[in-house]
């Protein structure tokens, strides 16, 4: 049976473990040890190597659900976790000091993904910080040519979640039917 | 640098891409010799801001603005005068470098003293109120089309989905409290000012540079009051005020506050009922320019199923409805919610009219994978 894979990525902190909780069938493999460098004053664990969900679909098909880590030093993972994968869901902390620099590194990192596939961009921690606003990611976007879903995301909440994760196959397929 | 300092001094990277970022790292490691190591912009006692970059100057004058104890040290190839940063040119040369880095730390040194027994956030972006402001942070409502009938109501007499009605199957927003809340929010907008709408119903005020309006009724009444024309109702009673200082110093209840987009969403959902804005030509193409913010949203059916599809090219309301097998109050109904936030526009290109939209790519196996995903997600039995 074929593998299917969607990717979550996003820098540290962003809730990219959550969101994978939130919409997996099982209770997630986390890969967190306790945060002893720079990550230590923003969360006390941080994934040092991947989350793993599965989401049952009927006929016993399973959708991997892998979460990269935050770590700019684990990036030579990347390329290994996005063989295969449906598409990349980004989620991006608003509280950060730059987020559409933030952005901007995934965005180029996973660019050869995204250019085979779609990606759509969650925005967590809004709650706490509601600037820059979604009009600016997508003002940042457009100046990037692109145009992806980008939605205010609680990454604990799982209808957020669903609909991040049905807009990206939605842009993969518009004439999919509800 | 000062060689009494044990350790390397901390310092944050800012609006470099990934290579830049990297190159900068082992500069520092290797011809600096350690004298700075880059760690997390929270950690940091040192900012480094590379200002040929497109977002530095807004970067900058945040910084700037914020007025931190962390010095400010500006890389450019242009000669900058600032007042209080650090300039080194680029291409960067060690000695200058090594230069300001000892600046900085000096500078650091006198702000820390001074700063002694003031305790300061880390976490400098965040709100505290914001949090409470529950509904501007609550999740989507999904309608789906079991439900859409009973939420948004219908016009009597009016068959929206039979294509020899399409000509009528139109509303103009101006004519309910969507419009005049639309007029509302553009002076608002322009004059910079908190306003007041009085509608001889319910207190609405509009903050415009939060983009927030505080509004006191719950949706039931809302929907009633947005569908009904408002000259049916009092009209000549609408009237913008400025908000009185009462107003604006009163301790208002912070869960009535609300996104002015999720608000006229609303609004727009409640006054179409299923009709197009007048506005709009729907024998011409119309084009996306964004997708909504959807989680924050009245997810209407098959919304997000429009959404991509106009975002791959421009067509018409008609064409929409039928590439996706579904009824035309459902395209009608996105496509006025989606044009009162300003996000839907007439194709004006002769090219949009003259060539064919892009044809969706059919691959059965993956569209059967996509869709069985898709009911997961939506709690379908699959």
């Amino acid at each position: 049976m074929s593998q299917y894979k969607i990717i979550f990525t996003g820098p540290v902190g962003a809730g990219k473990t959550t969101a994978i909780e939130s919409i997996s069938d099982v209770p997630p493999v986390k890969t967190d040890a306790a945060a002893s460098d720079m990550t230590k004053n923003k969360k006390a664990s941080t994934t040092v190597a991947m989350d793993y969900g599965i989401m049952n679909l009927a006929g016993g098909e399973k959708i991997h659900l892998y979460g990269t880590p935050g770590q700019e030093r684990f990036d030579f993972m990347w390329d290994i976790l996005t063989t295969g994968g449906i598409g990349l869901i980004l989620l991006l902390d608003n509280t950060r000091a730059d987020p559409f620099q933030d952005m901007k590194f995934f965005l180029d990192s996973f660019q050869s993904f995204i250019a085979k596939t779609n990606v759509a961009i969650g925005v967590t921690q809004m709650d706490l910080s509601d600037k820059p606003a979604i009009n600016d990611y997508h003002v940042q976007l457009q100046g990037m040519g692109l145009n992806p879903p980008v939605f205010s995301v609680d990454a604990r909440v799982k209808n957020d979640v669903s609909i991040l994760v049905q807009s990206l196959l939605y842009s993969l397929d518009p004439e999919l039917e509800e | 640098m000062n060689d009494k300092r044990k350790s390397s001094l901390k310092v944050a990277l800012h609006c470099m891409d990934g290579r830049t970022y990297k190159t900068m790292v082992m500069y520092l490691q290797g011809p600096c010799k350690g004298a700075a190591a880059v760690v997390e912009d929270l950690d940091a006692e040192v900012d480094i801001i590379d200002a040929d970059s497109i977002n530095a100057k807004a970067l900058l004058e945040q910084k700037l603005a914020e007025n931190s104890s962390r010095p400010i040290i500006v890389l450019s190839l242009q000669e900058l005068k600032l007042d209080n940063a650090l300039y080194v040119r680029k291409p960067i040369k060690t000695v200058e470098m090594l230069e300001a880095l000892s600046k900085a730390e000096a500078l650091l040194a006198v702000k820390q003293k001074s700063n002694e027994n003031v305790q300061t956030s880390k976490k400098l972006f965040i709100n505290t109120d914001e949090r409470k402001k529950t509904s501007k942070h609550q999740t989507a409502m999904h309608l789906d089309e079991g439900n859409f009938n009973a939420f948004i109501g219908s016009i009597p007499g009016l068959d929206v989905n039979d294509p020899k009605q399409f000509p009528n199957a139109s509303y103009n927003p101006k004519e309910y409290f969507q419009g005049y809340f639309q007029s509302a929010c553009l002076i608002a907008q322009t004059k910079k000012q908190v306003l007041h709408l009085n509608s001889g119903w319910k207190s609405l005020i509009i903050f415009p540079h939060n983009h927030e309006i505080w509004f006191d009724a719950d949706d039931k009444q809302l929907r009633s009051f947005a569908g009904l024309p408002i000259k049916s109702l009092s009209g000549a009673g609408m009237s913008l005020t400025p908000a009185s200082a009462h107003a604006l110093s009163a301790n208002r209840e912070l869960d009535k506050f609300h996104n002015v987009d999720a608000f006229l969403w609303k609004l727009a959902v409640w006054s179409s009922r299923g009709r197009y804005p007048v506005a709009l030509d729907i024998d011409r193409p119309v084009f996306l320019k964004h997708w909504p913010n959807f989680t924050r949203l009245i997810v209407t059916p098959h919304a997000l199923r429009i959404s991509a599809l106009l975002i791959a090219g421009p067509r018409t309301l008609p064409d929409i409805a039928e590439t996706l097998k579904i009824k035309p109050q459902y395209v009608f109904v996105f496509i006025s919610a989606a044009h009162a936030l300003g996000l839907v526009k007439q194709a004006k290109r002769q090219s949009d009219e003259i060539i064919q939209p892009p044809a969706i790519k059919k691959n059965t196996e993956r569209q059967g994978l996509l869709t069985r995903i898709l009911s997961k997600l939506r709690g379908n039995k699959s």
